[in-house]
């Protein structure tokens, strides 16, 4: 028994905002942001777009790529930051908005690590025969939620939205090719700290620190932002990133040097240079895919659209290991191991 | 204890490439651009080498390394 990834899809909103366009409002020099990120633009959806519909459009895409049938999902995980509403979750707009059977629909809140906890769940679904083919989607519109004034420029500068779907599946599916193969789920391994709760996240509205009902969100504006203590974020995630790859590894009996693809959550490109270094990946053969400088961090669907992006070059051959490894608010952090078949 | 050379070689160079004078004992590195978060990585893992100590996840903090006095200090207190 194995659980496979069958097929994959992405979506992202058609506008385009780049670094000088947002510079001078952020207070921030178009070259420093590519600097200290490595991103030179990131897509903005429209006002009022929901994340369920960019969510509901990647899905369609990964549908199609598995060669399955819309009803033949039996259950959808959702993994997001920025859901439409407070409650419900936004997994069952999804599912009206594509017509699917009235299946199980669940919302991860994981943050950055949704792609790893959905996958995780996803894989315990098919393996223990609760389901057969599991939506994972993936998808934030973070734009909205963006404080664009001097004091919050060195943040916001970094998020983009966008949407990532994965199908995955009990069986590897029939239509897999020797240049666009299947990947199978070989692990998974997550952890949580939560002693560093407060060092990156949006506090409000929430039961610990109140809701506008509770106190005049005028005056508690910094509540509402999201907010993140930089060195403590970048320390955290360089040294649990490369842990939890190597732990991964490890315990299936592997090396870096066996890893032809690292696919990290694409958070800033200094922290994905430091992991790589920090695994000591055999370079040039092992390539990290990014795709941070035309789409920055776009969090919870970061991971599934760089994988995405990974499948649809064809470059993926059969028995290539896939290593995933994320970070996340809370915090968590984990990483995935894949193969391709 | 002084640090090994090849620690306050990391540092010297760092300053130069920061344009920044070397640094003194006292003085703060992070302030003075001598190390940022994602150096501070790099340094610890040459601490740890260099040093052998453990470093664990949870004294990753820039407090711990924030002058040669206080990495001295550090390094002193872990050594086995």
């Amino acid at each position: 028994m194995s659980a496979f990834i069958n097929g994959s899809g992405s979506y992202l909103p058609e506008g385009i905002v780049t670094n000088e366009e947002i510079a001078a409002r952020l207070g921030v020099d178009p070259e420093q942001i590519f600097k200290s990120s490595g991103i030179r633009r990131r897509r903005w959806a429209p006002s009022g777009t929901t994340t369920s519909s960019l969510a509901a459009a990647a899905l369609r895409l990964a549908v199609e790529d598995a060669d399955l049938n819309i009803d033949q999902i039996d259950y959808l995980l959702f993994g997001t930051m920025t859901p439409d509403r407070l409650i419900p979750g936004s997994a069952p707009a999804i599912q009206s908005a594509l017509g699917l059977r009235e299946v199980p629909c669940l919302d991860i809140r994981a943050a950055c690590c949704n792609a790893l906890y959905a996958l995780d769940l996803a894989r315990a679904l098919v393996l223990t025969g609760s389901a057969t083919n599991v939506a994972v989607c993936l998808a934030e519109v973070q734009s909205p939620f963006l404080d664009l004034s001097n004091e919050a420029g060195t943040l916001s500068m970094l998020f983009g939205d966008g949407a990532a779907a994965l199908i995955v599946s009990n069986q590897p599916s029939v239509s897999a090719s020797a240049d666009h193969p299947n990947l199978e789920i070989i692990d998974i391994l997550l952890a949580t700290n939560g002693h560093y709760v407060d060092d990156l996240g949006i506090r409000c509205p929430g039961t610990e620190f109140g809701t506008a009902s509770t106190h005049p969100a005028a005056e508690h504006l910094a509540d509402y932002a999201p907010r993140m203590n930089g060195q403590s974020v970048i320390l955290q995630a360089s040294r649990r990133m490369v842990s939890a790859g190597r732990s991964l590894l490890e315990r299936n009996q592997l090396t870096a040097k066996d890893v032809r693809w690292l696919v990290p959550h694409q958070a800033n490109a200094n922290l994905l240079a430091q992991v790589a270094r920090g695994l000591e990946l055999a370079q040039p053969e092992c390539e990290v895919v990014s795709v941070l400088e035309d789409l920055g961090n776009t969090s919870s669907a970061s991971m599934g659209i760089a994988l995405d992006s990974l499948r649809r070059t064809k470059k993926i051959k059969p028995d290539d290991y896939l290593l995933l490894p994320a970070f996340a608010a809370g915090f968590t952090w984990g990483a995935a191991l894949c193969r391709g078949l | 204890m002084a640090l090994p050379q090849s620690i306050v070689d990391y540092l010297i160079e760092n300053a130069q490439n920061s344009g920044t004078a070397a640094p003194l004992d006292g003085e703060d590195l992070f302030k003075s651009g001598v190390l940022d978060s994602f150096a501070l990585v790099d340094f610890v893992t040459l601490l740890e080498e260099h040093c052998v100590i453990k470093v664990p996840d949870a004294d990753i903090n820039p407090a711990n390394f924030q002058t040669i006095d206080a990495i001295e200090a550090y390094v002193t207190a872990h050594r086995g």
